[in-house]
């Protein structure tokens, strides 16, 4: 089969499909099953009953992936099948892909695959490998790019002013019982711990060499690096075509960047030991050929093109090939490609593409540029970053919905309008001015299209003050003296009766607690229907909150879990979670339905002396579990304790960064660093 | 392969594999067997699968069928298949010699270098009787390699189905024979050798759970 459209071979083809299905599956069993942590020895009674309930939920009595509609592999899905079908893969060969997909041991079967699609095929020619090079130097470019646009140091120090700042203002109580009474505090932490045995926390447990031993596969070192980068490409390609022919009964309803898709592809990367960052090359130049492909086609007005032709013409040109094509020189190549970009508002894509020329030469990227353009990529995703930004900080539903006051998005980082194909929502729930909705996030450093939603302000700048008058207080302040509050936070846990003075102190804040948990559980819903709109670009979402924040995106993800019960779990939306110190209980919701919501990492930040959590949560709630200040014990949810690196309730306003840091939230695995 | 509702219940899960030179009529064979239909086929691409229900005597079985492709392009990717398969088929072309020769040169190697299975039922059956005059290996050449080898033995064909589904069943008689394989087929244990999901076979779960 000559096949001018790929850098690859059928059977190369063949193989990368095998590879991602395989991906595809394992990111699913890793949802309940994180890879990396040693299985227990003993089977206790409540490990049985939830390994009967996995298997209702997971799998019907049949072991073929056609038995099974809610695997992700399943036809049904429309995760896989579409993607096949991109690579030109004979529909023959299918079947046998799914349920080598869904067949144990994954490790072997990826051995083979990659040992398949290393093999050198006769019938590759020399230009397949031209470009197959110029590809991977295109991205490695690509890389540099977006690595320079990353200031560091200097956002570092901005929030090292903004810590101080803060730590000044807010830490004070904290910080100063943490002086007076080290060694009472000392003691009162062990007591603490005691109480609870039994709890494995995670925190540093999770060593990536451990994973890696388990997961390594030796056949990886087979492959070229410029095959990897290529495999990736025509992926992720695949992954967003539009070219979906409607499949009947199909789950998946939305077309754009599956949340599902991205997960798979991080585990892919992780196999093939290639760092994230170039994945987001990779999706940055696909999402550039994409957008000004789709403006050139605009510009030359061929309206009446079938969805075919527009297909055919993806895999033909792409504008940079386009470019290439007429021109070969770098004048042609910027006007060309700059032009329908600028024209289109995307002002900031033309450096990006433009800084790839003078690393590569003009001829390198006109290789690079055919090579490319040979697999572009979707529509659907390009006509979806126009609107994103606007689609996102246009969203004031406010008055819509009146029940909010506020609920706006606004954008933060650089990252705007550069083709970056995943978004993340950050989330503040702590706050005692506005810019307390901004600050904790600006000195991270992500290639991801950022905002953050600011909701309630008001309220939340009441309750949180409220919070912190209290804690101020005389009598706090006495009472932190004499080291009672990890007392109360203990006999809290154990469901015991509150001091009367405390109890005092909670009805101080009560009234306006109880406002803002309502709120956020009203901002949740709102964000769900944010995403459900596909508001963000129908691309994968990243959702990062503390405090009420976190509140906001648990009951966000909980809407979800609700209207999308009856077709199976669908995680289609939102890549990964973190929640800080959330105030959520944990025996009264559903997390097992939430967890599934989400494709890709869901890890719980919890600090065992977050008593300001605790008192303003109020016992009766406690006793049930809150997952700020325990772990969740639900399978596939991380738990990582910071008890160590908090303060107080308020530290998450300047610690969240560092803490996100820690999290490597990039990476497939579970991992805590234990330092920086 | 209906949906999940309405599946037939099944006592035993087997795990079958057909392995041979390109073109011996692997795909063939069991398109026979699972659908009574006899095509051209084009070759293979790495593995195909398929699912076929069958009751003997009062068990009623789920043959989980890997077809793999005979090319040798391909030959790096069977080998994972091996693992875990209680019965292996053998297949020859009787009008090709080479294909019976590298039964020995190749494929039984193969299958003493990744089966993990010591019981595994081993089969060999010689394809493409109906042209009988382009015969090129005999009966009594694969009775004695059977021997030899220790497995069974048939000749049959896919296009006129002589003695497809003996093939099959022959081999699923003798891993029902064999209490090892029964054991793991066997779809009330847990051990269920397709199963992959782990939420079954470890429980990472309790590593992140309060004792409660």
């Amino acid at each position: 089969m000559v096949d001018a459209t790929s850098n690859l071979t059928p059977t190369q083809r063949y193989a990368a499909g095998a590879l991602f299905a395989i991906a595809l599956n394992q990111a699913q069993i890793n949802q309940t099953q994180p890879l990396g942590i040693p299985a227990a020895k003993d089977d206790d009674e409540e490990c049985e009953n939830r390994r009967s309930e996995d298997r209702k939920s997971n799998s019907s009595s049949g072991d073929s992936v056609s038995d099974d509609p809610g695997l992700w592999v399943h036809e049904k899905s429309g995760l896989l099948r579409p993607v096949f079908r991109c690579l030109d893969i004979q529909p023959s060969a299918w079947l046998g892909l799914e349920e080598t997909a869904n067949s144990s041991p994954a490790k072997h079967h990826i051995g083979a695959f990659t040992r398949l699609l290393s093999e050198e095929a006769s019938d590759a020619s020399a230009e397949m490998m031209e470009q197959e090079m110029a590809l991977a130097k295109a991205a490695d470019a690509m890389v540099h790019s977006i690595q320079s646009s990353l200031s560091v140091d200097a956002k570092k120090e901005k929030h090292q002013e903004y810590e101080n700042e803060c730590r000044e203002k807010y830490a004070v109580p904290e910080v100063k019982s943490k002086d007076e009474d080290s060694d009472k505090d000392k003691k009162e932490t062990a007591e603490t711990e005691s109480l609870e045995t039994g709890v494995v926390i995670i925190d540093g447990s999770h060593k990536p060499e451990v994973v890696e031993d388990d997961k390594s596969v030796e056949e990886v070192t087979l492959l070229s690096h410029q095959r990897k980068i290529n495999v990736l490409y025509e992926l992720l390609s695949a992954c967003l075509s539009d070219k979906h022919q409607e499949v009947k009964k199909c789950t998946r309803r939305r077309k754009g960047y599956d949340a599902r898709h991205r997960v798979a592809l991080r585990l892919l990367a992780t196999w093939f030991n290639i760092e994230w960052i170039k994945v987001e090359a990779i999706e940055t130049m696909i999402a550039c050929s994409a957008m000004a492909l789709q403006k050139s086609g605009e510009m030359e007005g061929e309206n009446a093109q079938s969805p075919t032709n527009t297909w055919a013409k993806w895999k033909r040109g792409g504008i940079i090939g386009a470019a290439a094509l007429t021109g070969g020189t770098l004048m042609a190549i910027t006007g060309g490609l700059a032009a329908p970009a600028i024209a289109a508002g995307f002002g900031a894509l033309a450096p990006t593409l433009g800084t790839l020329v003078p690393v590569i030469g003009a001829s390198g990227f006109a290789a690079a540029a055919s090579a490319a353009g040979t697999v572009a990529g979707s529509v659907a995703v390009a006509a979806s970053f126009g609107a994103a930004g606007a689609g996102l900080t246009g969203t004031k539903m406010a008055r819509r919905t009146g029940d909010l006051d506020e609920f706006e998005f606004i954008a933060i980082g650089e990252n705007h309008n550069q083709g970056r194909l995943a978004v993340e929502v950050l989330v503040a729930g702590f706050v005692f001015k506005e810019e307390d909705f901004l600050k904790p996030w600006e000195g991270l450093t992500s290639s991801m299209e950022r905002y953050t939603l600011q909701w309630e302000s008001k309220n939340l700048i009441l309750v949180s003050t409220a919070i912190q008058d209290w804690l101020t207080s005389r009598l706090a302040m006495e009472l932190m003296k004499q080291g009672a509050m990890l007392t109360v936070l203990s006999s809290l846990l154990m469901a015991l009766a509150w001091p009367a003075t405390i109890l005092v102190a909670a009805d101080f804040i009560d009234s306006k607690w109880s406002i803002a948990i309502d709120r956020s559980d009203k901002a949740g819903r709102l964000l769900a229907e944010v995403l459900q709109k596909g508001l963000q670009g129908n691309r994968p979402i990243t959702l990062v909150g503390f405090s009420l924040g976190a509140r906001v995106i648990f009951k966000c993800l909980q809407t979800l879990a609700r209207q999308n019960k009856t077709v199976f779990f669908l995680s289609e939306l939102v890549e990964r979670v973190v929640l800080l110190g959330a105030p959520i209980s944990i025996n009264n919701e559903n997390w097992r339905d939430v967890r599934k919501m989400v494709a890709g990492r869901f890890i719980n930040v919890y600090a065992t002396n977050d008593w300001t959590l605790g008192v303003a949560f109020r016992a009766s709630l406690l006793s049930q579990g809150l997952a700020g200040i325990q772990p969740i014990c639900i399978p596939g949810i991380e738990n990582v304790d910071v008890t160590h690196m908090v303060e107080g309730h308020s530290s998450y306003l300047w610690k969240t960064q560092q803490i996100l840091e820690r999290l490597e939230i990039d990476t497939y695995y579970p991992v805590f660093r234990d330092i920086l | 392969m209906g949906s999940s509702s309405g599946q037939p219940e099944f006592d035993y899960l087997f795990k079958v594999l057909l392995i041979g030179d390109s073109g011996v009529g692997k795909s063939s064979l069991l398109l026979s067997f699972t659908s009574n239909t006899f095509d051209d086929l084009s070759p293979t691409i790495g593995v195909d699968f398929k699912v076929k229900y069958l009751t003997i005597g009062e068990k009623k079985l789920k043959l989980a069928i890997w077809d793999t492709a005979g090319q040798e392009r391909f030959r790096t990717l069977t080998s994972s298949y091996y693992r875990g398969a209680q019965g292996i088929i053998m297949v020859y072309d009787v009008t090709r010699r080479d294909t019976f020769t590298n039964l020995s040169d190749i494929w039984a190697k193969e299958i003493d270098l990744y089966s993990t299975n010591q019981d595994c039922i081993k089969m060999l059956v010689g394809n493409k009787v109906d042209k009988e005059s382009e015969r090129a290996v005999t009966k009594k050449e694969g009775i004695d390699f059977a021997r030899e080898y220790g497995c069974l033995f048939l000749e049959c064909s896919a296009k006129t189905r002589v003695n497809v589904e003996q093939c099959f069943e022959e081999l699923v008689h003798k891993i029902l024979e064999t209490p090892s394989l029964t054991a793991e087929g066997s779809s009330g244990g847990k051990k269920n050798i397709f199963k992959q999901n782990p939420a079954q076979t470890s429980s990472a779960s309790s590593s992140y759970c309060c004792s409660s």
